[in-house]
């Protein structure tokens, strides 16, 4: 595939983000279709509860699909260029294992203070698999990259078994609630949720621009870098660190979307070329289109109940995975 | 003369036609009139009826709401809210994991009925936020179906049908209680799933219905309420009856075949039973009947024991 060239590229996919975020807000019960949104946008809406439906559910949620797509996807390639290693993403940490821990012990607090808590936990637990990954690496030699995968699977093994024990002993309906919740969902959407999420993907994005040109001389081997002046070490803790803090927010309030850190970057990789800064843009836009898409088939397929997020973005990306396995 | 007195006759029977249909039409009109009122009440009933618009989330709380004469008023429910028939053509709004918020609010409801153990609490927080009404239902003993019987009957305006349907239900339960309080035990392996082998303790509900039919069963004292167990502790408690519970619309074809355990006294002499689980399982007033079969049932093999071992002595 040619790839496309910056005057065509940005364009284009800011296109695309404008039309998938308008578009996206038709889909959802069918009376309030494509037209009435229309109407809703242009004057008054026909019911109230309309603008309630649109502007208070609807519209955080397209969004929140967009920011969570944009940061997941901008995770898996700075996580896919730090370790120069094609299946890394932004899961690799133990992550979702960790935030899950933190769900599960959640659980266990009274009812009352449940909707508050879960996130908070899921984004603690999160961060100390994180710690974890990052103590048991830290002392060893950064250069292994196999250390830092190897490490974030026995931690997610760990944190895993710790959380289904904790399932199989406790209310039988807790299970239930914490293994949906990883299946990921985008209905805990709300202005709170997006004034949360935006500022840390912001601020990732940033700090990851700003850090671009030395990332992309570690794309040519850790050597290289240092011998251009970049401090290799200093640099790998640094975007670890805003992977893991984007992300565990992210599967804190979302629960845990598989693959869209992982297969985002290797599509974008193909279009628009490896050089960093346009990777981060391009996987970023695309892979907020892409969780908007995930999320409206997610919502409407089965009428009257919804399939998890975390389902579709896991089953398309493991048939992805398979076949860029081919290839490799 | 036959003519004039005939001619006489059907001048009289002509007057009093006239009288009758003059002074009846009165009297018809009243009785309409009664009848229209009546209607108008009943109608303005319905009415009332309808205007509560309730969303109920459980299959437990449609059958509770249909029972007590308040189903009309359900615009709403949740997947697996299969009885009665009528209940099956109710909108579903989600599921026990995940409710469609914006189906909720399009149909703004008055009130929403949540089961708390089986509706996710994040979503109902938000339709809190939204200014809904939840009302929580959480039956955690048999005597919390006829609680709730009546506390549905006070929501919806239905006390009267709630009170009697709740004294039933707890006459038929005292009378289950009274029946077999005093009578042997007889020992169960409760099978609530197969794979893993799952069973029943401490306060599950199951566990209090065997309780009520004076059943013991032998891991009533392990951790949690539906604890797994290892088949080989099924063969050391060699329970007398096994109870594999089968839903009534398919069977679990991976329930296990006790018949291949011949070890086990109650595969041994047959003693298996199937009660339906959607009526037993489900915490709503259908329960109480299967119960009393059940009880019945467990009598009946209690009763086999006993004569095997009266031949026995």
């Amino acid at each position: 595939m040619s790839r496309l060239t910056n005057q065509a590229a940005l364009p284009l996919l800011l296109a695309l983000v404008a039309f998938s975020i308008i578009s996206a807000s038709g889909f959802g019960i069918t009376e309030l279709d494509h037209q009435q949104v229309w109407q809703c946008m242009v004057g008054e809406c026909s019911k109230s509860i309309y603008q309630t439906i649109l502007f208070e559910v609807r519209l955080p949620r397209v969004l929140l699909g967009f920011l969570a797509g944009f940061g997941l996807a901008i995770a898996g390639v700075l996580m896919q260029n730090v370790t120069r290693n094609p299946l890394a993403d932004p899961y690799l940490f133990g992550i979702v294992s960790g935030a899950g821990l933190g769900a599960t012990l959640a659980t266990l607090l009274p009812e009352s203070v449940q909707f508050i808590s879960m996130p908070i936990a899921a984004f603690i637990g999160a961060l100390a698999a994180v710690s974890l990954v990052l103590m048991v690496v830290m002392n060893n030699n950064w250069r292994q990259v196999s250390h830092l995968l190897l490490a974030g699977v026995a931690v997610s093994f760990l944190l895993s078994s710790m959380t289904s024990f904790i399932l199989y002993m406790g209310d039988a309906f807790s299970a239930n609630r914490v293994i949906f919740w990883l299946m990921g969902s985008l209905t805990r959407a709300d202005d709170k949720t997006l004034l949360v999420i935006a500022p840390v993907i912001i601020v990732s994005l940033l700090t990851s621009l700003v850090l671009a040109r030395q990332l992309d001389a570690l794309l040519l081997s850790d050597e290289s870098a240092s011998t251009l002046g970049v401090n290799v070490p200093r640099l790998r803790v640094i975007i670890l660190i805003i992977c893991a803090a984007s992300t565990a927010v992210i599967v804190s309030f979302c629960g845990g979307i598989g693959f869209v850190g992982l297969m985002i970057p290797h599509i974008a990789r193909t279009l628009f070329g490896i050089t960093t800064a346009r990777l981060l843009i391009a996987s970023g836009l695309l892979g907020g289109c892409f969780l908007v898409w995930v999320d409206v088939a997610a919502r409407t397929i089965l009428t009257g109940q919804e399939i998890p997020i975390g389902v579709i973005t896991s089953a398309m990306g493991s048939v992805f995975f398979l076949a860029l396995m081919r290839k490799m | 003369m036959a003519f004039p007195k005939l001619k006489c006759n059907v001048l009289v029977a002509m007057f009093l036609l006239l009288a009758f249909s003059l002074t009846s039409k009165p009297v018809q009109s009243q009785e309409e009139l009664a009848q229209k009122a009546q209607a108008q009440e009943e109608l303005a009933k319905q009415e009332k009826d309808k205007e509560l618009k309730i969303i109920a989330l459980a299959p437990h709380i449609v059958e509770m709401l249909f029972e007590i004469g308040a189903g009309q008023s359900i615009i709403g429910t949740s997947e697996h809210s299969d009885y009665p028939e009528e209940a099956k053509a109710i909108p579903r709004v989600g599921n026990y994991a995940r409710l469609n918020i914006e189906h909720i609010l399009a149909l703004q409801p008055d009130v929403i009925i949540a089961w708390r153990s089986g509706t996710p609490s994040d979503d109902l927080e938000r339709l809190k936020q939204f200014g809904l009404n939840v009302v929580y239902s959480q039956p955690q003993h048999l005597l919390d179906v006829s609680k709730e019987i009546r506390e549905l009957g006070e929501l919806t305006g239905n006390q009267a049908i709630a009170e009697q349907k709740a004294l039933k239900f707890e006459a038929q339960l005292a009378n289950i209680k009274h029946t077999y309080q005093e009578k042997r035990p007889v020992s169960v392996f409760y099978e609530i799933w197969a794979k893993p082998l799952t069973t029943v303790a401490r306060n599950a509900w199951p566990q209090q219905q065997l309780a009520l039919c004076q059943a013991s069963n032998p891991f009533i004292d392990l951790a949690t309420d539906y604890p797994q167990v290892n088949l080989e502790q099924v063969f050391i408690a060699n329970p007398q009856v096994i109870i594999q519970p089968h839903s009534s619309d398919k069977t679990n074809p991976d329930a296990i075949n006790w018949q291949n355990y011949q070890q086990i006294d109650g595969a041994k002499h047959r003693q298996i039973l199937h009660p339906n689980a959607d009526k037993l399982h489900r915490m709503s007033f259908r329960l109480v009947d299967e119960l009393e079969k059940l009880c019945q049932d467990l009598d009946n093999s209690r009763r086999f024991y006993q004569q095997m071992s009266d031949i026995q002595n």
